[in-house]
């Protein structure tokens, strides 16, 4: 596993610029998205989650969904211009999946407004993105944490 | 779609919250900025505007060290997040002399402007909610 202070990377994923959101690609031309291991890990334990209502057009800088801790609220935010699909039931309901496994409870399904690797471009991915986020461990000092099942 | 309570479905709106609490009611001084972040998060158009008490928190070296709650999480962290949302912070020149913050150099680097009491009652004007703590 890579890591930097306990967080974990995963070099086939794509990332903002700030490692705060995750994107994957679907088979099917859409992208998953969910937070970090940093994200996460600032946040401290998630109890509320809640996604734009399927259907509706995001644009850039529109967020995905909403994130609450005890300590800490905010946006997962968007970078691309697309469509919500759909959000994780499972994490909806149950929010701390965030916290136990940041990299497969996504949080929401999009559909981007242009073709998938044109809609990538946007974001950082492999070796570029793990200096970047090790980066940002190092220079914040965050340490990151799991909650356990 | 099985449960509503899970998506956001709201319009765009203009939010202002109006802070009157200071350091003399530190429990009152965390929540504004935490409901500023869900709403700037939810493609509201936040602003937080500091006034009487409330200004003392635009000055420096008092937010720093400020906790709601025995162990909480320091005011300016709250705050940075709630700019981290996109909320924008307004201090209250008027109100500033009463609480000894005599210069700009005094007021801490969060706040997006320093300005009067009709840029107030602009903002409550042009706002369709307005809250107050």
């Amino acid at each position: 596993m890579t890591e930097c202070n306990g967080c974990e990377f995963k070099p086939e994923l794509y990332y903002d610029d700030e490692f705060q959101i995750w994107v994957s690609k679907e088979e099917d031309g859409k992208l998953k998205v969910g937070m970090t291991d940093l994200s996460q890990s600032i946040a401290g334990k998630i109890m509320h989650v809640r996604v734009r209502k399927p259907g509706t057009k995001r644009a850039v800088g529109r967020p995905v969904a909403t994130v609450e801790s005890a300590k800490w609220a905010g946006p997962i935010p968007n970078f691309i211009n697309c469509v919500i699909d759909t959000g994780n039931e499972k994490v909806l309901e149950n929010p701390k999946l965030l916290n136990i496994d940041p990299y497969g409870a996504w949080i929401a399904v999009v559909t981007p407004e242009l073709p998938v690797e044109e809609a990538l471009a946007v974001f950082l991915t492999g070796e570029e993105a793990r200096k970047g986020y090790c980066q940002r461990a190092y220079d914040d000092d965050i340490q990151c944490e799991r909650l356990s099942l | 779609m099985a449960n509503t309570e899970f998506y956001i479905d709201n319009d765009e709106q203009t939010i202002l919250i109006i802070m009157t609490s200071g350091p003399s009611t530190p429990s009152r001084c965390a929540t504004p900025f935490f409901l500023g972040s869900i709403l700037a998060a939810m493609d509201s158009d936040v602003s937080i505007f500091f006034t009487m008490e409330g200004v003392l928190l635009a000055k420096k070296g008092i937010s720093d060290d400020l906790v709601a709650m025995e162990g909480g999480k320091k005011i300016i962290d709250f705050m940075h997040d709630a700019k981290e949302a996109g909320v924008k912070l307004y201090a209250c020149s008027p109100a500033m002399p009463g609480y000894k913050i005599d210069h700009a150099e005094d007021v801490i680097d969060e706040i997006d402007e320093i300005v009067g009491g009709g840029v107030l009652a602009d903002l409550i004007l042009e706002a369709d909610k307005v809250i107050t703590f």
